[in-house]
């Protein structure tokens, strides 16, 4: 992480630099696309459905000039300690982000099929998970910015939240559809948003452990305190991640 | 060559679970009145590759240059602490000095062939040490040219000057005369940092190979060279060991500021 002497070599320095403020703009713009994602969910706004889906090529771009500019710190600068860690982490990072990115489009474009529905179905389930997420990754990706090994291990935590708001309307939403066939349709998108807002806090706590790691030189524990499944009930399998 | 009353002790006195070749305890050294190593404790364990790093003028040469005692060829240097080495102080007067070089053999930075042939550049040092008949020094020579991968290159004219060879097979000769004797431990300074890639890499394969037999303990200049080829490293600075861990923790995540100023090229 940021070094309080700058290295000897300054052209690293300033392409460590360069790499940090692509790390900046990446997760502030995957940030920007989940704000948007939300806002088509709770008010059915379908130019913010679209403004999310066409930052996605934006982030991809990014990660491309990411992926190139590590590979070139790797290969160039033979980077070790500190810096070999923080390199690697921004790589991974860098991969998270984009699946976040990714399942923001997706959730944007569902909820514009879900809103197609009578209305009859309560959001606030869905719309509070979303908020935390929101949250979460937010503060996920302030503790990528400031190098914030603290604030890493408590988003971490965190995501323990989101998985029982997933559990909560994920049989909310089961309910809908047992009392109403009707409702499955739209149930079916809302399911897959939550789905894929759940996937969103799984990365962002992946996004957590790397830059815990890339500060302290340790890994988290391998398993996490986890919010439980909703599946498990209805007969399935452990959900692993 | 040790005696066979020196072969038993080394046996038995070495326990198998800390086996450690060379062990260094508070270790001081001179030039004069340059206080160039400053209680130095630190274990080289047997049939690893331990690699010293540090800036220039950090005292890591100086390190190897006690384990085989060559500072005792010039007035006014001098060391003070302890070497253990199989049961005994090598700071010790009364160590023979000859026995000592056998058994700690030495690679410096340029290679040192002496003028004479291929063949005798090795035969040369075991003819001090051993008794051979010619079939058995043939044996030898093949042998020992052979793991350092320079048999097939040199075997139709071992009679030819050792200098006419390139860097990269010199250096892969005084490699192969320093073990023609069975040294238990193998000293390298800088043994690469006159070649090029590709006899870089080859000796650095070598080394691997050697460390299956020998002790190794080798200063390099070059920190991807140590974090390639070595299991534990030393980073010195200013005459005193700063930090030893493995080779993994120290290129990874250092304990020490220090070591991560000096690793990640920010030593001012």
């Amino acid at each position: 992480m940021p070094h309080e002497r700058s290295h000897i070599v300054s052209s690293f320095e300033q392409e460590l630099e360069q790499l940090r403020a692509m790390m900046v703009k990446i997760g502030r713009i995957v940030e920007e696309q989940v704000g948007l994602a939300l806002r088509a969910i709770s008010d059915h706004d379908e130019s913010a459905a679209e403004e999310a889906t066409r930052l996605d090529p934006e982030v991809d771009e990014l990660e491309r000039e990411v992926e190139s500019l590590v590979i070139r710190l790797l290969a160039l600068r033979s980077p070790m300690g500190a810096d070999l860690r923080e390199i690697v982490a921004a790589l991974k990072i860098t991969g998270d982000l984009e699946r976040i990115g990714d399942y923001a489009a997706s959730i944007a474009r569902k909820a514009i099929k879900a809103a197609s529905g009578d209305g009859q179905i309560s959001l606030s389930g869905l719309r509070s998970m979303g908020r935390l997420v929101k949250e979460n990754l937010g503060r996920t990706v302030d503790a990528v910015i400031a190098h914030d090994a603290n604030q890493a291990m408590e988003v971490w935590h965190a995501d323990r939240g989101v998985d029982e708001h997933y559990v909560t309307v994920f049989r909310e939403l089961v309910t809908y559809m047992i009392e109403d066939a009707r409702n499955i349709r739209a149930c079916t998108e809302l399911l897959f948003i939550a789905k894929n807002l759940e996937r969103i806090g799984d990365h962002a706590t992946n996004v957590a452990e790397r830059v815990y790691y890339a500060v302290t030189g340790e890994n988290l524990p391998t398993t996490r305190p986890r919010g439980g499944s909703p599946t498990r009930s209805f007969g399935q399998g452990e959900d692993t991640d | 060559m040790p005696s066979a009353s020196m072969l038993s002790a080394s046996l038995s006195g070495r326990e198998p679970v800390q086996d450690v070749a060379l062990s260094v305890r508070d270790l001081n050294f001179h030039y004069g009145t340059h206080h160039a190593l400053h209680g130095i404790s630190l274990d080289f364990p047997a049939r690893c590759v331990t690699a010293m790093i540090g800036p220039s003028g950090c005292g890591k040469s100086t390190l190897l240059r006690v384990f085989n005692k060559i500072y005792a060829l010039y007035p006014g240097q001098r060391a003070t602490g302890e070497v253990m080495f199989d049961g005994r102080n090598i700071l010790d007067d009364s160590i023979n000095l000859d026995m000592l070089r056998s058994r700690i053999g030495m690679v410096f930075q340029k290679p040192t062939p002496f003028p004479m042939s291929i063949y005798d550049n090795i035969a040369f040092g075991v003819r001090l040490h051993e008794k051979l008949n010619r079939t058995e020094m043939d044996e030898r020579v093949q042998d020992v040219l052979t793991r350092v991968a320079l048999w097939n290159e040199v075997r139709d004219r071992l009679n030819a000057p050792a200098t006419g060879l390139s860097g990269g097979q010199q250096q892969r000769l005084c490699i192969a005369r320093s073990i023609a004797t069975r040294p238990e431990v193998l000293l390298l300074d800088e043994p690469t940092s006159a070649l090029d890639p590709i006899s870089t890499a080859r000796i650095e394969e070598l080394l691997d190979e050697l460390k299956e037999e020998f002790t190794i303990a080798i200063v390099t200049h070059n920190m991807q060279q140590a974090a390639r080829c070595a299991d534990r490293v030393a980073f010195f600075y200013l005459g005193r060991l700063v930090e030893v861990d493995t080779a993994d923790r120290i290129f990874t995540n250092p304990r020490e500021k220090q070591t991560q100023d000096y690793i990640t090229g920010r030593f001012g």
